[in-house]
């Protein structure tokens, strides 16, 4: 499908898209992964490439968002979206494209059954918990706890 | 997920789960081990799955804006007897895959590659089952004179040489096909089932999205593994190489071509309002899409051999190698990989028995070509049945003896077998259930 030079298109997640995610983790965290990402690119395939939409720009993948959805998990039985992995390639932040890709995420994890969206956040990413309250979400009455093992 | 799901008659799914005892003895495994290889991933589920919630108006073609129909006998009888043909088409794709695939599966180096594919394998199944499902539960006597039965027969009965599409009539040599195939004829059927969405006929545009996903994940089981072989040759691993993924490549790609159909046909498909690309535009972007796929290997093997390259230069190193066809950062542009061009090695459409080399070059004399196949592509496959009828079918066409338009005819030879099932207890895949006893009327 053609667009307009420079508009964001989004698309389902595809085995193309291994290569430009590996990218945008690298030049977001300054480390070459190529085997993580295949992992996890896998997965999410395996699971529903369309819960897990790219944006494009003139034929470039410049984001991701993956999500999955999943229910009865901690004794939460409403079928839920699990907002997992995002990444935006910093020379094309600022324009909007992680709201949409948030918006086709919810609207296809809407559109499956799901009533409620919950993710994790980590206190060192305050500029994904800023955006994830700009897009609507708030505090959960949930907690999240962990105890070291080894 | 808004899917409803549903099983075949008991004597349908009988004579599927008989044909995977025979064609499909590794099916077993998948349940044994899934948890190992697929955690948190829904059990498999040999059914029919048909998408919830698709639209009600026909999208494409003559009949655009109309309400999409929901029988057969609501077709036309040339609507019907073309949607018949491409749904059994489909049915054979799908069985006659995981016949390949079998023979050379064990030979996997790594059991996660081989269980990748053993799923790719279980879901092929299940699409083939879904296409039963499109076959078994309407009455399509109005276009053909086959009963139910005894199509589900026929399409069981085909055999690696007998499918309908050339792809499916090829064997494997080595497990390099089984991971070049679902990277390269799986993409095909990926872009086959996004334009069927569109289907004029609402059971089979329904079937189309679950079967779509599940297809995703059969691309990267191609695409990973090479990916990781690539890397694994980058940094000297003897026992898979690049020269070897490329032959596989050159062995495939024609065939992927070729299953989108002559490239000037595809308008009954889009005035019926079963698909909404034409051949030619469908297979222009799947080459496309092939050429990126090819570029991600390349830039994974630079990357390998050149580690401190980022991203974008060694994007560029691949470009200019190629381009220049020269040397730098001790890699030629002839160690990497390139996809042939896409009139190389045909037999059927506009290019077929045309003898354009993987490069673009022409040849004049056959002799020459075959010497130029020999060397391009993989060396167990050039003692095959498949390559000797293919040169000998050159030779007439090139001195005259036969038409092109013959020769594509004559590619594959097939050879229909009857409904015998190879077993000793049963003659057919499908047996009819004896009809249950009936009470004596009181």
């Amino acid at each position: 499908m053609n667009s307009a030079p420079g508009a964001v298109q989004i698309r389902p997640l595809s085995d193309l898209d291994l290569g430009r995610i590996t990218a945008i983790d690298e030049r977001l965290t300054g480390v070459y992964k190529p085997d993580v990402w295949e992992r996890r690119v896998v997965y999410y395939l395996r699971r529903d490439p369309e819960a897990c939409p790219v944006a494009l720009i003139d034929g470039k993948v410049v984001g991701f968002i993956f999500t999955d959805l999943r229910s009865g998990e901690f004794g939460l039985e409403e079928v839920c979206g699990w907002i997992e992995r995002f990444g935006v390639d910093p020379d094309y932040q600022g324009r909007s494209i992680g709201r949409r890709l948030f918006e086709a995420a919810q609207a296809y994890l809407q559109s499956q059954g799901a009533t409620v969206l919950r993710t994790l956040v980590g206190p060192e990413d305050g500029d994904l918990a800023g955006f994830l309250r700009a897009v609507g979400f708030q505090n959960a009455p949930l907690q999240a706890l962990e105890m070291k093992i080894s | 997920m808004n899917v409803d799901q549903t099983t075949l008659p008991k004597k349908y799914h009988d004579a599927v789960l008989h044909w995977q005892r025979h064609h499909f003895p590794d099916y077993g495994l998948l349940p044994e081990n899934w948890h190992k290889y697929f955690p948190n991933d829904p059990e498999f589920c040999l059914c029919a799955k048909m998408e919830v919630g698709m639209g009600d108006t026909i999208e494409v073609g003559d009949q655009k804006g109309q309400p999409r129909m929901l029988r057969p006998s609501e077709m036309s009888e040339d609507q019907g007897r073309h949607l018949l043909a491409i749904i059994r088409a489909q049915a054979s794709t799908e069985f006659g895959s995981i016949q390949q695939h079998e023979v050379t599966l064990s030979r996997a180096q790594e059991d996660e590659d081989r269980f990748w594919v053993l799923r790719v394998m279980a879901e092929e199944l299940r699409h083939g089952y879904q296409m039963f499902y499109m076959l078994t539960s309407q009455d399509w006597s109005g276009v053909t004179d086959q009963s139910a039965e005894d199509m589900v027969e026929e399409i069981l009965s085909m055999r690696t040489g007998s499918h309908v599409l050339d792809a499916f009539n090829v064997d494997y040599d080595s497990f390099v096909d089984n991971v070049v195939f679902a990277a390269v004829i799986d993409r095909v059927g990926k872009y086959q089932l996004a334009m069927q969405k569109v289907c004029a006929y609402k059971p089979f545009a329904q079937s189309m999205p679950p079967m779509l996903r599940e297809e995703a994940f059969h691309l990267a089981a191609g695409v990973v593994p090479l990916r990781r072989w690539v890397q694994r040759a980058a940094q000297g691993y003897e026992l898979v190489t690049l020269n070897a993924i490329q032959r596989s490549l050159n062995k495939w790609v024609p065939r992927g071509l070729e299953m989108f159909g002559h490239e000037k046909g595809g308008d009954s498909n889009i005035r019926f309002g079963f698909k909404n690309l034409k051949n030619l535009e469908a297979q222009s972007q799947y080459y496309d899409e092939l050429h990126k796929v090819v570029a991600d290997l390349n830039q994974r093997y630079v990357r390998a051999r050149v580690p401190r390259l980022s991203p974008e230069e060694a994007e560029s190193l691949v470009s200019r190698l190629l381009a220049d066809r020269s040397k730098s950062e001790g890699i030629s542009w002839d160690d990497l990989l390139t996809l042939p061009d896409r009139r190389y090695f045909r037999r059927k459409g506009e290019p077929a028995w045309t003898m354009i080399g993987t490069r673009a070059e022409t040849f004049d004399d056959v002799d020459a070509y075959v010497r130029h196949l020999a060397q391009t592509l993989p060396d167990p496959y050039l003692h095959s049945r498949d390559m000797r009828q293919y040169v000998e079918t050159l030779r007439d066409v090139i001195a005259g003896r036969t038409t092109p338009e013959q020769a594509m005819k004559k590619m594959p030879n097939l050879k229909r077998v009857g409904g015998v099932c190879p077993c000793s207890k049963s003659v057919r895949w499908v047996v009819e259930e004896p009809e249950p006893a009936r009470e004596p009327a009181a």
